[in-house]
């Protein structure tokens, strides 16, 4: 599975990084959204899956290639 | 307008629904209102407050907040641009004057204002404070905790969130009651009530003092948000004290009441779901950042913002007009059955919840990082030191209507009464100034990235 943070669209909400710290960081400046590797980790697909369906601006886009 | 405008305008507005948010129908009614808003038009028209949209569904208000294109949270006070009146709907008398800071602004200007304020506000930055504001929900508790009866609004979830944003912007923190009071009635006090004309003046005057404030943080720098917003540059140049005025209110009427509201509202309903509280409590590791999600979604304090319509668009399904004033409904959005399973239920493990509590889009709350903090850290040591608190119903008192902020008066409660833990809240807060003084906490994160440290 890959994942993006649509930096247009992330405000900051942070909802990402509750459901799946270990996926997404957010800038100590201002909040904002990336992910820590474009790659998510085996195990780690429902976490991202959540963090998408949390994400009020729907910033966060996945593809699943598997 | 010519014939042919006023048929076009009737078909326009052919979704029609008489709503008046200012009326304590409205918030005795809330949720019977949301549901035939969102059954029969997400987006309506309205006639009351000289007539303005409602958005209620979430698809809808997704859409519309986000199209900063077409829509301007201006507010035109001096008339030299487009008269557009900001997000109150109608625009306050009070506020005639005065712009809302940089919720009252569009881009470029507004995202200068935010970029300044970030660092003192993101994540990050936040969690610096959690030492100390731990101290400060501590001593507000110690006050109460042998007497064994607490009002969890004037005695805990007024105080911390009005201490600490003080503490953030850099004017002392003993000097909260001059802030917390004014910024508490002007939301509570309904715009028709007698007491309106006081209460404005209790407001002028904790301007006053603000401006006050501005002029001494000028002449001697001291860290915080208002050093920074002094510093900030906007449109490359500093802000003038007018418009700095509008964004202190704004810090202050964002920072005290709201988190106030969420806190007293989840404090409530775990008091009437006591087994809900204590699982909430045993399971807080898993449980404590979807519950408050979950609280801000169900009752979102804020409960709505106006817009304004900046051009000719079609939005949602919706003809909008240039000039056409709007209300975005965060509460209703939140409860949308076509978003949330169960809107109308407490769910303290919902997944998937992308409420709309903190806003959408370029305004987003910047100061919802403070709101969770301040709310978890009060929730959690409630759990620890009052376990068993039973709120009394007959001595609660809501906001009698949610025009603004969807707000408690009162939530008095009774609890088995335990030891104190350390100095009461006057000391304590003579101690938090010093070690916010000394450590430079209201620094931005870019420039101090230390925790606090607070000696037990
Ligand atoms: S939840 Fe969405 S908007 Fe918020 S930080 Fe994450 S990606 Fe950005």
């Amino acid at each position: 599975m890959k994942v993006k943070v649509d930096q247009a669209r992330c405000q900051g909400h942070t909802l990402c990084a509750m459901n799946a710290p270990e996926i997404f960081e957010l800038d100590d400046v201002d909040g904002h959204a990336s992910a820590v590797s474009e790659d998510v980790p085996a195990g780690h697909e429902s976490h991202v899956i959540n963090a998408v369906r949390s994400c009020p601006e729907q910033a966060i886009f996945v593809e699943d290639r598997s | 307008m010519s014939v042919e405008d006023a048929i076009g305008d009737e078909e326009r507005k052919k979704n029609r629904y008489h709503f008046d948010r200012h009326a304590p129908d409205y918030r005795d009614r809330a949720e019977e209102i949301t549901r035939e808003l969102h059954a029969q038009c997400p987006v309506a028209w309205t006639d009351t407050h000289g007539g303005h949209w409602v958005a209620s569904g979430n698809r809808e208000v997704f859409e519309i907040a986000r199209s900063a294109e077409y829509i301007s949270n201006d507010h035109d006070v001096k008339g030299e641009r487009r008269g557009y009146q900001g997000i109150s709907i109608p625009a306050p008398q009070r506020g005639r004057g005065n712009r809302g800071g940089f919720l009252e602004m569009d881009p470029p200007e507004q995202r200068h204002y935010r970029q300044a304020l970030n660092p003192y506000l993101s994540p990050a930055a936040i969690n610096r404070w959690i030492p100390w504001i731990d101290e400060v929900v501590r001593a507000c508790l110690d006050e109460k905790i042998e007497e064994g009866r607490i009002d969890f609004v004037e005695d805990l979830a007024n105080v911390v969130p009005a201490v600490f944003t003080l503490a953030m912007m850099g004017i002392p923190i003993k000097d909260w009651r001059t802030y917390s009071e004014p910024a508490h009635a002007v939301m509570y006090t309904p715009l028709t009530s007698p007491d309106i004309m006081r209460v404005g003046q209790l407001h002028m005057a904790m301007q006053q003092e603000l401006i006050r404030r501005l002029a001494e943080i000028r002449e001697n720098p001291r860290p915080g948000l208002v050093n920074g917003l002094i510093n900030a540059e906007i449109n490359g140049e500093n802000p003038p004290d007018e418009e700095l005025r509008g964004v202190l209110g704004l810090l202050i009427g964002g920072g005290f009441d709201t988190t106030t509201a969420l806190t007293a509202h989840a404090i409530e309903w775990l008091s009437e779901n006591p087994a809900e509280r204590d699982r909430l409590s045993r399971e807080r590791d898993t449980l404590l950042d979807s519950a408050t999600e979950e609280f801000l979604r169900f009752y979102a304090p804020v409960v709505g913002n106006g817009r304004t319509i900046s051009a000719d668009c079609e939005l949602a399904g919706t003809q909008f007009k240039e000039g056409d004033r709007l209300w975005v409904s965060w509460a209703m959005a939140n409860r949308d059955p076509a978003a949330f399973d169960n809107p109308d239920q407490i769910d303290l493990a919902r997944e998937g919840n992308r409420h709309n509590s903190f806003g959408l889009g370029i305004h987003r709350c910047i100061g919802s990082n403070v709101a969770r903090t301040v709310f978890k850290r009060m929730l959690l040591q409630v759990f620890d030191r009052m376990p068993d608190y039973v709120c009394d119903p007959e001595g609660t008192v809501h906001y009698e209507t949610i025009s603004v902020i969807n707000g408690m008066r009162f939530l008095p409660a009774t609890f088995t009464p335990g030891p104190r833990l350390g100095p009461g809240l006057a000391e304590t807060l003579e101690t938090l100034q010093q070690v916010c003084d000394e450590q430079r906490l209201a620094e931005p994160v870019t420039v101090q990235k230390a925790r606090a440290k607070v000696a037990d």
